[in-house]
């Protein structure tokens, strides 16, 4: 199968995880409605963050890369950061 | 591995197998020490990401017999730099004749990892993978150990190898976190294509390999480059980008590779490819601010934690410092033991070996370059207009073209004159 041009969810459906049940990272939403930028929504190269049609933010843990950009990117503190528990999240093969 | 019991003791304990942490741990054992590297993946090399490439000399002066076993995909003999934007490319390219020669490779950091704690097991030390530490535990104002899947781990030293996001040394109050100008996320995507169609493509002998850097269009023309390196059967592509000009320029970064891809240079080279993975990873592009924060009372930083990568724009190095840094502070650890004191003046020959070696020299003499390359006009004005006077020069139509002509209209092009071209060329090169 040749799968040339990927959007994000296809390609990280190529990605082993381990699920943690609980998500490791915990965004304070009430910050996120006062930020005008919300780099999260570009700069998290998963994409886990995402704006509803009301301006809301969401976040899902569960496709994370445990990469640390949102925590560093987040303008006002609002990412409440962690890698996963021993063992859980992503799972690399081969980079 | 052998059942632990809890508030065992050991001489030494290392925070994740990372080459860091290897490097100390393949140390430490050999010496004969008790060692125990705790690792939060589930097994090692599953939370590692880099680029593609690794420089040897490091692990052929620590591990005998390293050229024949470690697991090597490709010994690099091409070298290319590739100035692109967005419909052309123009590529300079080395490549070494000498098929003996061996100064890199390619290899899958995961794969290379598992080897390397191998080697280390191999001298005696203790892997625990699926931990994950949760604190550093401090008695007496002296590192005593660590807190890891509600469990104790007491040491009479512990090395921190926790990689980019210094979280357990933040938290110890040892350093700052990064802040978004010190710090670039790199995306990369593992391609598999079949071993003789990536030699026909790149023009690589059986065991020979590229890394190829790209700079202007996979960025966007920001800072930063992209990088492509060849495996066996596989092609690793990727984007490194300086995180403060991604969120200024809202950079969709989830999408940059495959942005990248779709180059018509890129795309002739990887058509018919699957990806098998999709990865990021952050790089620190600054290291910490004083060496003498690497240190304290039963406690050593190294590795990316410390800021040990070197990112020249056409090079980019962690994996060797890293090792090399965990060697040094393995040697520092053996030294306090036979004075028999861990204090933060007993580990400050760390600082002195650090100084005495190629990692902290290298940092330094980048430093000034640096601040140059971290400008924007490099990687679009004036990768657009050297692209476009080559492109000019090689295209016949009426006109008839003299080079300095060809030239200037170029720069102007891309609002560059002559005098600041020669200028910012003697920044460069005074820095460099
Ligand atoms: C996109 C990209 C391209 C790169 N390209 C290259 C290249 O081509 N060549 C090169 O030499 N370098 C390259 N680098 C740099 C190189 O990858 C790093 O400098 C090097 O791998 C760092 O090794 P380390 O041991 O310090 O960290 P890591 O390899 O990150 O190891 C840290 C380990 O600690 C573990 N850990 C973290 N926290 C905990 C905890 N609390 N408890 C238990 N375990 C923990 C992690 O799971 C991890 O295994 C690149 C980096 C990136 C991101």
């Amino acid at each position: 199968m040749s799968n040339e041009y990927l959007s994000i969810e296809e390609r990280l459906g190529l990605n082993s995880y381990i699920i943690d049940k609980e998500p490791h990272i915990k965004v304070n939403y009430e910050i996120c409605k006062n930020c005008v930028e919300k780099p999260c929504t570009y700069v998290c190269p998963a994409r886990l963050y995402t704006v509803d049609e009301y301006g809301n933010v969401h976040f899902n843990y569960e496709g994370c890369l445990e990469c640390g950009t949102c925590r560093i990117a987040c303008p006002h503190g609002a990412v409440d950061w962690n890698y996963p528990k021993g063992g859980k999240g992503i799972h690399y093969q081969f980079s | 591995m052998r059942p632990m019991t809890s508030e065992e003791h050991f001489d030494a304990i290392i925070i994740g197998a990372g080459a860091s942490g290897l490097g100390a741990a393949y140390t430490l054992a050999k010496y004969g020490f008790n060692v125990l590297v705790i690792e939060r993946g589930e097994r090692v090399g599953s939370k590692n990401v880099f680029g593609g490439r690794i420089y040897s000399h490091v692990f052929e002066k620590v591990i005998d017999g390293f050229n024949r076993e470690a697991p090597i995909e490709r010994w690099v003999r091409k070298e290319r730099l590739t100035l692109m934007d967005d419909n052309d490319a123009l590529t300079l390219e080395l490549s070494v004749g000498n098929d003996e020669y061996r100064n890199s490779f390619t290899a899958y950091l995961s794969k290379f990892l598992r080897w390397l704690s191998k080697k280390a097991e191999e001298n005696g030390a203790f892997i625990l993978t699926g931990t994950k530490v949760d604190k550093v535990l401090i008695e007496n104002n002296k590192v005593s150990g660590v807190l890891a899947g509600g469990d104790v781990f007491k040491a009479d030293v512990v090395i921190d190898a926790e990689g980019v996001n210094p979280i357990l040394a933040r938290d110890l109050g040892f350093r700052d976190d990064w802040k978004p100008h010190e710090v670039a996320i790199g995306v990369k995507e593992v391609i598999k294509l079949p071993k003789e169609v990536i030699e026909d493509r790149l023009n690589l002998g059986d065991d020979e390999g590229v890394a190829q850097l790209f700079i202007g269009y996979p960025t966007k023309y920001l800072p930063g480059g992209g990088f492509l390196y060849t495996n066996k059967d596989s092609v690793t592509i990727g984007v490194v980008v300086r995180l403060e000009h991604a969120i200024r320029n809202r950079l969709p970064v989830y999408d940059i590779v495959e942005i990248f891809k779709r180059h018509p240079y890129v795309h002739s080279l990887l058509k018919g490819g699957s990806v098998i993975e999709y990865s990021a990873h952050l790089v620190p592009e600054v290291p910490m601010g004083n060496l003498d924060q690497l240190y304290g009372d039963g406690f050593l930083i190294v590795g990316d934690a410390a800021g040990f990568v070197l990112n020249t724009g056409i090079i980019i190095r962690g994996v060797d410092l890293a090792f090399w840094s965990g060697v040094l502070a393995a040697e520092t650890v053996k030294k306090a033991h036979d004075e028999g004191k861990y204090t933060k003046e007993a580990l400050s020959y760390y600082e002195s070996l650090l100084r005495n070696s190629f990692i902290i020299k290298e940092l330094q003499a980048y430093n000034k370059a640096n601040a140059v390359l971290n400008n924007n006009t490099i990687y679009n004005n004036y990768v657009k207009s050297i692209l476009g006077f080559v492109k000019d020069i090689y295209t016949v139509d009426d006109n008839v073209k003299k080079m300095l002509g060809t030239m200037l209209n170029s720069l102007h092009r891309n609002n560059l004159t002559l005098v600041t071209a020669m200028k910012d060329l003697i920044t460069v090169l005074l820095n460099l």
